[in-house]
């Protein structure tokens, strides 16, 4: 697939009712808005190896429902691509975060974030109580238990001699089989049979950023540690519910059930689920959304 | 009503039948379901033994909204009988099983919808029994000699070994006898060419594993033709008086455009094209197909107050 496929965007279920930009620093990023509903539901980005259309099946459901916001987080999608790994920390995604609140007029929202997504939604959270009503996390990648072992037998900075499974998340692999790396990577994120379809959504996304940013992305979301990151959980103070796939291969249940007691909030794991439920299993994670959303509504009437 | 036993691994269901039987014919069994209490009656015909009703499994659903609708499993599969005699599974008798069906629900007219062979049965139906038939949907219909069959079928010759297993060798009997699952991944990942098909194709050769090579060469290809000439297939096509809409897709590597517009113009019906189909519209479209049939079924009720 050229670049130029991967950049003609698909038709949609529903468009945007309001879009535009919001610059930090002179770093701009694109959001959208669905709807005109109560709350807002903030549909955060995540690494930014995919952009804000991973949420396409979300969008016209919870737009029915609620006031949907997302955004194209920085180094990908309509956003800016700035150089080096400063620019890619937990804390621009959440500033950017904040920003396009502001931009938007969002007082408070849900908000809702997807594997590195959660580090920058439960920062929000804990720095910005006020803003935020509750945080869905779904197959968060947070340092709170063991990763899978598989995944840290090579190094991501050496030259390998081998290609073979987790070898390809290096940096010399995705330099120079940038596009096998992607297949591999979503091929091991849809773990769910009949999946062709939305690994190629995702390759199709990650070849709008460039490989060089994709590191700068990677490198700045390894700095999160877990000292840091505990203390963030430590002060989220809003109801949390984390969904997690039990089949998910980057980031072990043992994480999403951490996150859960760190937070106080709900566990719910979806057998035969892989990283992405949300795009695999939409109904299913549709539906656990908007009963989370509604019943944060009831708790404060 | 008896029920036979359940089939060895079937899925959920979008909707369940609210009612379902049996129709016998000649000591042949036939399993038939209704779904749905509407005034119009859409008879969907089954296709080959190679597969059974689950085939309009995205059809049902959505029709049983507003119509009734009648689905059976062809003789050979699903939970019907498999006759071990290649008479049994005529033409002529997949039709007189339709007709069997509708009585059996209480139905004087119905339109009928059928896909490949069973689009075939819907056209026969509708022409020796003009009375019963409000209408047909014939997608990639299937009438010998009306044209040519597609290419693919007179490659290779069915009953001879074979010195080769490549592509359509496989529609091949001594194959199907040593491997009848690769025949079938084969033949329907030839039939839905369509990306993103893995789901649709894993439902059709599980359904055509709940039949047998053997009973699948007896209906495929050893049951008699019900004519041997081009003029009896036009003739038959012609002597449709009701409404016809017929749907074919660009990639159909079963039905020839050129046979679905012989339909189309024979009976006076309509054609539409679908773009980057292949031979299962209705598995792998079904919004479109479903629309198309919605359509044609309001626009005959409208005619008939």
């Amino acid at each position: 697939m050229s670049l130029l496929e991967a950049q003609r965007e698909q038709t949609r279920a529903r468009y945007p009712d309001s879009e535009g930009y919001v610059a930090r620093d002179g770093v701009r990023v694109f959001y959208e808005v669905y709807g005109d509903g109560e709350p807002t539901v903030f549909l955060l980005p995540t690494w930014s190896i995919i952009h804000s259309r991973h949420w396409k099946m979300q969008i016209p459901y919870l737009a029915r429902h609620f006031r949907v916001l997302t955004f194209d987080g920085r180094g990908n999608g309509k956003a800016d691509r700035p150089s080096g790994i400063g620019a890619y920390t937990e804390y621009e995604f959440a500033a950017d975060s904040l920003a396009v609140m502001d931009a938007t007029g969002t007082k408070t929202a849900v908000v809702v974030g997807l594997s590195c997504g959660t580090l920058w939604g439960t920062l929000l959270a804990a720095n910005h109580p006020d803003r935020v009503l509750g945080g869905v996390f779904i197959g968060p990648a947070v340092p709170l238990a063991p990763g899978h072992p598989e995944r840290y037998v090579h190094s991501f900075d050496d030259r390998l001699d081998t290609d073979d499974g987790w070898a390809k998340y290096n940096r010399h692999y995705w330099l120079e089989h940038y596009v096998e790396f992607l297949e591999y990577f979503f091929g091991k994120i849809f773990s769910e049979p009949h999946s062709t379809k939305q690994i190629e959504d995702c390759v199709g996304w990650g070849l709008e950023i460039a490989t060089e940013t994709l590191i700068d992305a990677h490198e700045a979301l390894e700095l999160c540690g877990l000292e840091q990151f505990r203390d963030v959980c430590d002060r989220v103070r809003c109801p949390v519910l984390v969904i997690h796939g039990d089949e998910d291969a980057l980031h072990p249940l043992a994480r999403g059930a951490a996150l859960a007691e760190a937070t106080g909030g709900r566990f719910v794991t979806l057998e035969g689920s892989g990283h992405c439920p949300h795009v695999r299993d939409p109904v299913k994670v549709n539906l656990l959304i908007r009963d989370f959303v509604e019943s944060l509504g009831r708790s404060a009437a | 009503m008896s029920i036979a036993a359940e089939p060895t691994r079937e899925q959920t269901r979008a909707r369940y039948p609210d009612e379902q039987g049996y129709v016998e014919r000649d000591g042949v069994r036939v399993f038939w379901e209704r779904y749905g209490e509407g005034p119009t009656a859409v008879l969907l015909f089954p296709t080959s033994p190679i597969s059974h009703s689950r085939l309009w499994k995205a059809q049902i659903p959505y029709l049983a909204r507003r119509h009734r609708v009648l689905t059976f499993d062809p003789r050979g599969n699903g939970r019907s009988d498999r006759p071990a005699d290649g008479a049994a599974y005529g033409y002529w008798e997949y039709v007189e099983d339709g007709r069997a069906v509708l009585a059996a629900a209480g139905v004087d007219r119905a339109i009928l919808v059928g896909l490949c062979d069973g689009g075939g049965w819907a056209l026969m139906l509708a022409s020796r029994y003009p009375e019963t038939a409000l209408g047909v949907v014939a997608l990639a219909p299937c009438l010998p000699y009306l044209t040519p069959p597609h290419p693919n079928y007179t490659r290779f010759p069915f009953a001879e070994p074979l010195d080769t297993d490549e592509g359509w060798a496989k529609y091949n009997l001594h194959y199907w006898r040593r491997d009848f699952r690769s025949f079938l991944e084969f033949f329907f990942s030839q039939q839905i060419p369509e990306p993103h098909s893995t789901k649709q194709i894993e439902d059709c050769v599980d359904w055509g594993l709940e039949t047998d090579p053997e009973t699948l060469a007896l209906a495929d290809e050893e049951a008699p033709l019900p004519w041997g000439s081009t003029a009896e297939a036009e003739a038959l096509c012609k002597a449709v008086s009701c409404p016809v809409l017929v749907v074919h897709g660009e990639l159909d590597a079963c039905q020839t455009r050129e046979r679905a517009e012989a339909v189309a113009a024979l009976t006076g019906g309509t054609l539409v094209g679908l773009e980057g189909a292949g031979h299962l519209p209705q598995a792998r479209h079904p919004v479109k197909v479903n629309l198309l049939i919605r359509d044609f079924v309001e626009s005959l009720e409208r005619r008939t107050p």
